[in-house]
């Protein structure tokens, strides 16, 4: 009884919607750069890339 | 989805946490215990027995080897995961709301409850991962955060700050060295419930009372996305794999109608991360409102703790993972 919902959308919403995405993308790119960055100063790997990751499928 | 209902607590829940590998779930409740349960079949592995009052509060380090919890009767306690023996407990002049590890698992912090006499605070102990070794009662600094009291907190990357929520609605930044206060928003306009951090740290969601969830950059405070929701928030997680956001809250027991109550119609909500204002799916069961939600470290599925002593382990379905905007890919 999950509902997941299917949308339709008008031109003005799809637009808005990248617009929402791109910027996402664009700050994540920034922040993980910089995060890597001061990792990398203070000699200290992430807690993630630590994780055995060998059980994660990646998923389409 | 077919839920999982973990049955090993008669009160309400209060948090719930997965340690790094996702395998167990720690649940603590107002029923004084800390149980443990295995996340991928419900089977329960153990408890905790020695608080003797409401525990309010669980972590567990990066390894899984020590567990963190605080409570009502005024301490912290410190645990060895595997078999329950209870290594330190920290005594304080009041309850014990928040606890959390740092990312290097070297210091841990504490939210104490503020009380006529007694500020609320938040200290930070010092905790060494070695088991045979005594912890230090000597805390490393106690901050003492300006206005309102903390409810919630979190510690930052690289242990650079830590993230205080308050009662007011405000999100802070303080320097855990000098106790001093680094930067503050006022970013509710109730009190804010929970506190959650994205796996890498650079992000944070805060639920609140004021019936909304909001995302905040951790290094400059900014504001980056707001969910509304028609009802006071108790807590809000963080998806992996899928841009989501779960909420989960509910009016209180008292103002809800018995029907309601029976049904079950407690729901846990999702929100597409990015987009904001859409509302994804729900995710029905408890019969009471939901004061606690984590996410599996994978993904793949994620827990709610009900006012109604019940926690449920939902594993998403593949419908889930296929889930996207076709047009925005």
């Amino acid at each position: 009884d999950d509902d997941w919902v299917k949308l339709k959308l008008s031109k003005g919403q799809f637009e808005h919607r990248r617009r929402l995405m791109e910027e996402w993308n664009a700050w994540r790119k920034r922040v993980e750069k910089e995060l890597a960055e001061e990792r990398e100063n203070a000699g200290i790997v992430s807690p993630s890339s630590r994780r055995d990751d060998d059980t994660i499928e990646v998923i389409e | 989805m077919r839920p999982i209902l973990l049955q090993g607590h008669t009160r309400s829940l209060t948090q719930i946490k997965y340690n790094r590998e996702g395998d167990l779930l720690f649940s603590v409740s107002k029923d004084q215990v800390v149980n443990v349960w295995y996340s991928h079949n419900g089977e329960r592995l153990g408890t905790y027995n020695g608080h003797v009052g409401a525990i309010w509060t669980v972590d567990v380090n990066s390894t899984s080897t020590l567990l963190l919890t605080g409570s009502a009767d005024n301490t912290a306690k410190l645990w060895e995961v595997q078999t329950g023996k209870c290594l330190h407990t920290w005594e304080f002049k009041t309850a014990i709301k928040r606890v959390a590890f740092s990312e290097d698992d070297a210091m841990a912090l504490a939210v104490t409850e503020q009380r006529m006499g007694y500020p609320g605070t938040v200290v930070i102990l010092s905790i060494k991962n070695d088991i045979e070794t005594e912890q230090s009662d000597e805390p490393i600094n106690i901050i003492y955060p300006k206005g309102s009291k903390a409810m919630a907190a979190e510690w930052g990357y690289l242990n650079k700050y830590i993230i205080t929520g308050h009662e007011d609605g405000s999100v802070a930044q303080y320097d855990w060295k000098t106790g001093d206060q680094i930067k503050s928003v006022k970013a509710h306009n109730a009190e804010i419930t929970d506190l959650q951090m994205s796996e890498d740290r650079t992000y944070f969601i805060t639920a609140s009372k004021d019936k909304s969830a909001q995302i905040f950059e951790s290094n400059t405070l900014n504001h980056l996305k707001k969910y509304m929701t028609d009802a006071p928030l108790n807590s809000a997680a963080i998806t992996p794999i899928q841009d989501f956001v779960i909420l989960g809250g509910g009016q209180d027991a008292m103002q809800v109608t018995t029907t309601t109550m029976r049904q079950g119609k407690f729901e846990c909500r999702f929100y597409h991360k990015i987009l904001e204002d859409v509302e994804v799916g729900r995710v029905k069961g408890h019969f009471g409102p939901i004061n606690t939600i984590a996410v599996h470290p994978d993904g793949k599925s994620f827990s709610s703790g009900g006012e109604d002593g019940y926690v449920r382990v939902h594993h998403f379905d593949e419908d889930y993972f296929r889930f996207k905007y076709p047009e925005l890919h």
